[in-house]
């Protein structure tokens, strides 16, 4: 593990909660129990990836394609499309993810309860695709949040999809529980600008520090 | 220009002045000078000063006589030596297109600057938002327009990206790595 790698311990209980908060770090007990938990706990997750309702183009029509009879993605247990980042497992990407989306895109992300998953669907969101140096279009939706599968084609068809949703599944199931635990802190989203301020997160950050130091001094 | 072009250059851009159309004429009638300008697909082209524009399009919309009362679309176009706001106008009583130009010359736009042109969207609606795409993407200031914000990009953008000497700042959302093969 590099230096600058967020650990995935939980944070310093404050001394004022800690009589009346109980909280145990559970991490030793999962690391034990993780070789017993993984396969039935991943063979259930990995049969029931509900995704998310998230299309910004094109793709999205092939989204609701595979959602259809004519290739039912609930024969694989993903066709409870939620509408709410809070009860979904998996964003698929499905379309062109633009400068100016990227901010709510992350904010899905962030919502999106552990273990979440995503499939980089089509061309746009892969590299860029056909808007590869254009102003406006964030040239590869893995530079923001990361990526489980990447699922190449302008759009790709549905087959495509149901093939990225059946190795989605496989790596689900080949992942240990403690292994996801410990990198729960490094699946994060970057931000780099931050949308309140205007500010990059770099300088935000360096103000919070020179901040800190100011306040040590004084 | 009374000078016939030298051969082997190209011919002025206008070579001789174009008689007014029907919509010219009817703005000459009303008091309001305009030009007419070439145009490829025969659709009648009238240039007008700045200060004129309002007047022009209210007599173009109201009038019995034109009734060009849709206006199809606002643009910004950027010349090498100028800036556009091109408005197109369209009738469905009488079937009729017109397009109506200002222009605004670059040498008139003091440094640091936006060009200035007058806005429609106070009594006009429809010309709202498309000023605002033109002011977010061309750069043209839309002025007494009610809410000249960006429409298309981020609010905190910075400059116009269909400018001429527009360049992307390379930021982590699009940088290239070196040994990338795209």
């Amino acid at each position: 593990m590099t230096e600058n790698q967020p650990t995935s311990t939980a944070p310093a209980m404050p001394d004022e909660l800690k009589e009346s908060v109980q909280l145990h770090n559970l991490d030793g007990l999962v690391e034990a129990m993780s070789n017993l938990i993984s396969p039935v706990a991943n063979w259930a997750r990995s049969q029931s990836v509900w995704p998310l309702t998230f299309g910004t183009s094109c793709c999205a029509i092939e989204m609701m394609s595979v959602g259809m009879s004519a290739f039912d993605i609930s024969r694989f247990g993903s066709e409870v499309f939620r509408g709410t980042p809070r009860q979904a497992d998996l964003i698929i990407t499905a379309g062109t993810i633009t400068r100016k989306m990227a901010p709510a895109l992350i904010t899905l992300y962030e919502q999106l309860p552990e273990p979440k998953f995503v499939i980089a669907m089509g061309a746009c969101t892969v590299t860029g695709g056909m808007f590869n140096d254009s102003y406006s279009v964030v040239q590869g939706v893995d530079r923001i949040i990361p990526v489980d599968v990447y699922l190449p084609g302008c759009p790709p068809r549905p087959e495509g999809i149901l093939d990225a949703l059946l190795k989605l599944q496989q790596k689900i199931r080949t992942q240990s529980l403690a292994e996801r635990r410990r990198k729960m802190g490094q699946n994060r989203a970057i931000r780099h600008v931050d949308y309140d301020t205007g500010l990059p997160m770099d300088s935000l950050q360096a103000n919070i520090e020179e901040a800190k130091s100011l306040a040590q001094e004084g | 220009m009374t000078e016939t072009p030298a051969p082997g250059n190209k011919p002025a851009e206008e070579p001789k002045e174009l008689t007014a159309g029907p919509f010219g004429e009817f703005l000459r009638e009303h008091g309001i000078a305009s030009t007419r300008l070439p145009d490829s697909t025969g659709v009648e082209t009238v240039l007008v000063e700045g200060k004129d524009l309002e007047a022009a399009l209210k007599r173009l919309r109201n009038s019995q006589e034109t009734e060009l009362n849709y206006l199809v679309a606002v643009s910004g176009v950027e010349q090498a030596d100028s800036f556009e706001s091109v408005y197109h106008l369209w009738s469905y009583t009488n079937l009729k297109e017109l397009v109506v130009k200002v222009r605004v010359a670059k040498s008139a736009v003091p440094e640091g600057k936006l060009p200035v042109v007058p806005s429609l969207a106070n009594f006009w609606p429809a010309a709202n938002w498309h000023e605002r795409e033109s002011y977010d993407l061309m750069g043209i200031r839309y002025s007494g327009h009610p809410y000249l914000r960006r429409i298309l990009n981020p609010w905190d953008w910075e400059g116009h990206p269909l400018r001429r000497d527009y360049k992307q700042p390379v930021d982590s959302l699009n940088d290239k790595n070196p040994h990338s093969m795209r």
